[in-house]
């Protein structure tokens, strides 16, 4: 089992790494070769990367609240992510600079053989690396999709113990009790404040169980770390290994032709060295090939093996950047889009709102937010209007089992109430966020307002903060903005640009 | 009947849309005033760095031409900061509900990374150096770092004028450098990295910039900084970072080469890479914690010794029991996001306890509040 194990994957390749990079050191101080040291630095940064994941791993299994990180530490496997995905990035550019200086500037090999010994080495720990990774990579528990499916799972088998009267409506019996349990539990605590006992991270494990009773399924606990941000963190590490790889292979092969095909000067006698620009070398050969008269002594110069050997090290370097870039890509721009508070793809942010709408008891919806905090854990925070507070008792149960049903377990829902008097169905909110978010797009557009490029937008009034989710007529998920919120006095706007994604 | 029309807008050819797109991209690029600066910044880096490239070839220098392209390598980090300024004000929409304010901390986040990186790779560089000192010609390295020197100051200027004002209240130096304070990538490298001419089995790169941004020396500069409306701020301060850094590489690099030239201590050159590295790692590392406080959803500092009577002073309303559950967090610099849940008693009056909260925590700077209401059962 422990071989399953993220962190002790993690560990091995670390050492085995860490140990290579000793290795490939101490060879390049004994030949003196510069090319193996710089290949040792892409070592050491390899084991950076694997350092980066390790953290990550370990902050994210503190998934309980702390003072200061209310949502405990998950989102750490999301920034290790990044940070390889980045650090990547970075050692692509730096590759493809190096390429394009060997271009103007070739040199020969030093020592194939060493070259090759070390190469075959690092190829055959890259290639142990793949393998530990890739099992992982692939995503080798079943939980590891998104939500959906896993949330439907849990609730059909209902893992609470101590809790013989399931009724049918078990969602709703279950949320009854997650609530009732929290308030407890609250009451009792001293200060009110307890952030240890509800991190909101239980919300999803506890959904059928009541919060005390998770502690007794430490394996589901495990299975369900295994998600989609450990999954990223993981990729991220396995890409790194496997542009190691690559270069590993680049180096062998290059080595090896080099050691079979090219025909190297001899220390003594005059060589001349057509590849390389070496004025000096040049003259002297030439001047005294000219001067010579002599036949058998020019047949004597030796030339330098086929030049083109010289440039197959930056044309492969090249490709294996394009590969590593291609394949990097996706990673980053996952771990980003998560990082940039984007509404999970699995959620339909419109159906969800139409769903909430048609709730009896419902007037409006605004500010409707929907995220990702890391893996399977969206957290999704509305304000619903009610015409008074009886009402929304009804309907909050209701409101909780819609948000659990497409998957977001962790929920705030603001209620608020009509002002006395006003009868318009939809009403202003009451409680916007302000103006500073004009300036930041924050709370989202008020489109409304320029009505220049929308064309599409479906909302109606102006300046005053209307609420209005209307359906847009088309779906067209670029341009359309949720209207959420808008009070603002003075309807300036910025300039608002559609977005390209 | 059915209006035909010849003209119809919705069936605009894809191109005219690609070309209204980067022309909407320049437009807010110019309305803005610190992203004009960053523009014409980057255009004035990219230049030079064309320049470079040009003379290197013409010339046969392989040091040039490999400093031009760390200078690309450092305009990248630039140009990260520009898309940030412009993708940060673009409109929510249904992918995105808190729009993508989100993008200048991100952006300021990789600009982190890539600083530390680029440090690494000279500190690597120094030390590969220093254990085999290759030639170092000195002839084209003093020209071309003055150059250098010169364009950073014209920065210094640029970007001096942005900011005017009283300094931020919270620790001037790094709550505003989360942006572009990474852009502290160091221009210098075009200066320090080539100043030798490579020998054959010396293939190296240059990852590096070398541009040092010191905790202390512009400290001094950072109180002009005006608090202007957030992200422009940030990246303001990001970018003069930046520059400073790349001048006082200017002169690190400079003083190094007269001293090689004057009193022949080659060891100077290595010596300096490393410590630029060095300094540019510890500059980053508060940078980076800024950052990645804001990324992990963390409470925002700032709020931190607010919160707590913020939650006496709820608990102390009439009607409300307690307060549980409560999770604050940064969307971007002073945009301030909270959630919490309330046990009030059945005939507690829900709309007032809800207004008189949203006060409490407008007051202390959380505007966007999402307040749940448990009522206890009795």
């Amino acid at each position: 089992r422990c071989w399953q194990n993220r962190r002790a994957r993690l560990l091995c390749m670390l050492a085995l790494t860490f140990l290579f990079f000793v290795v490939e050191v101490a060879v390049s101080r004994v030949t003196s070769s510069l090319a193996m040291l710089s290949d040792s630095f892409h070592m050491l940064s390899d084991v950076m990367a694997l350092v980066v994941a390790l953290v990550a791993v370990r902050f994210a299994q503190r998934t309980r609240a702390t003072k200061k990180n209310t949502f405990g530490w998950v989102r750490a496997e999301v920034m290790g992510a990044l940070v390889n995905a980045v650090f990547l990035t970075a050692l692509c550019f730096t590759i493809l600079l190096e390429a394009i200086e060997r271009f103007t500037e070739p040199h020969e090999i030093q020592q194939p053989l060493v070259v090759i010994a070390v190469g075959v080495a690092g190829l055959i720990i890259n290639l142990l690396g793949l393998c530990l990774f890739n099992h992982h990579g692939v995503g080798g528990h079943g939980h590891a999709h998104g939500h959906g499916h896993s949330h439907g799972g849990r609730q059909q088998h209902p893992r609470g113990g101590p809790k013989p009267e399931q009724p049918p409506g078990d969602g709703e019996a279950a949320l009854n009790r997650d609530e009732t349990s929290t308030l407890v539990e609250n009451s009792s605590s001293s200060n009110g404040v307890s952030q240890e006992k509800l991190g909101d991270m239980k919300d999803d494990l506890s959904d059928v169980q009541v919060n005390g009773n998770a502690g007794h399924y430490p394996l589901d606990e495990e299975e369900v770390e295994e998600d989609s941000s450990a999954q990223l963190n993981m990729r991220g590490v396995f890409l790194h290994v496997f542009g190691d790889a690559l270069g590993s292979v680049i180096v062998v092969v290059n080595a090896l032709l080099f050691y079979g095909l090219w025909n190297p000067c001899p220390e003594d006698g005059p060589c001349y060295n057509p590849c390389v620009n070496d004025h000096c070398m040049e003259n002297v050969t030439l001047f005294r090939a000219l001067g010579s008269t002599n036949k058998s002594e020019q047949d004597g110069i030796t030339v330098a093996g086929p030049c083109w050997l010289l440039y197959l090290d930056p044309v492969l370097c090249l490709i294996m950047v394009c590969i590593l870039l291609y394949t990097t890509y996706p990673l980053l721009r996952e771990s980003a889009l998560i990082l940039l508070q984007t509404v999970p793809k699995q959620i339909d942010v419109h159906s969800l709102n139409s769903k909430l709408r048609t709730l009896e008891g419902v007037e409006a919806i605004h500010e409707l937010h929907i995220w990702q905090l890391a893996g399977s854990r969206i957290i999704g925070t509305a304000h619903i209007k009610c015409p008074d507070p009886s009402t929304y008792m009804m309907v909050a149960k209701r409101i909780k089992e819609i948000f659990h049903d497409e998957g977001i377990h962790a929920t705030t829902i603001q209620p608020e109430f009509a002002s006395v008097g006003s009868e318009s169905g939809r009403g202003k909110c009451e409680f916007p966020c302000r103006t500073q978010c004009a300036l930041k797009q924050c709370c989202g557009a008020g489109e409304a307002s320029t009505a220049k490029k929308t064309e599409k937008s479906s909302s109606l009034s102006i300046s005053c903060s209307e609420v209005v989710i209307e359906f847009p007529k088309t779906r067209r998920t670029k341009s359309e903005s949720i209207p959420s919120v808008k009070l603002e006095a003075n309807a300036d706007q910025n300039e608002q640009f559609e977005s390209s994604l | 009947m059915l209006p035909l029309s010849i003209k119809d807008d919705e069936y605009k050819p894809p191109r005219l849309n690609l070309l209204r797109k980067v022309s909407g991209w320049f437009r807010s690029i110019l309305a803005d005033k610190t992203s004009r600066n960053l523009f014409s910044f980057l255009c004035l880096n990219l230049s030079f760095a064309f320049v470079e490239l040009l003379y290197g070839i013409w010339s046969n220098s392989l040091g040039l031409i490999s400093d031009s392209f760390h200078m690309f390598f450092d305009c990248t980090a630039l140009l990260a900061g520009l898309a940030a300024s412009v993708i940060s004000k673009w409109r929510s929409n249904d992918a995105f509900s808190y729009g993508y304010v989100r993008a200048e901390v991100l952006a300021g986040f990789v600009n982190g990374l890539f600083l530390i990186f680029t440090a690494f790779f000279i500190f690597s560089e120094g030390v590969e150096r220093a254990l085999e000192p290759p030639d170092v010609h000195h002839e084209r390295l003093l020209p071309v770092s003055i150059l250098g020197f010169i364009v950073n100051l014209i920065g210094i200027f640029v970007f001096q004028h942005g900011g005017h004002g009283h300094s931020h209240s919270s620790g001037h130096e790094h709550s505003h450098s989360l942006f572009n304070g990474g852009l502290s990538h160091g221009h210098n490298h075009r200066d320090h990295g080539h100043s030798h001419e490579h020998k054959h089995s010396h293939g190296h790169t240059h990852g590096h910039g070398h541009g040092h941004s010191h905790g202390q020396d512009y400290c001094h500069d950072d109180h002009s900084l005006e608090v202007m409306a957030g992200s422009s701020k940030q990246i303001l301060q990001g970018v003069f970072l930046h520059i400073v850094a790349d001048t006082l590489g200017s002169i690190g690099v400079i003083i190094s080469a007269i001293l090689m030239q004057n009193y022949g201590l080659m060891i100077a050159d290595p010596i300096c890479s490393m410590l630029i590295a060095l300094l540019i790692g510890v500059s980053i590392v508060p940078l980076l914690k800024e950052s990645i406080g804001i990324l992990m959803q963390r409470t925002p500092p700032s709020l931190e010794n607010a919160l707590p009577q913020c939650y006496q002073r709820v608990q102390q309303l009439q009607g409300v029991y307690s307060l549980h559950d409560p999770h604050f967090w940064t969307l971007c610099t002073d945009v301030y996001i909270g959630t919490l849940k309330l046990l009030v008693a059945p005939d507690a009056d829900g709309r007032w306890i809800l207004s008189q909260t949203h006060n409490i925590f407008t007051q202390a700077g959380v505007r966007q509040l999402y307040i749940q209401i448990d009522v206890a059962a009795m």
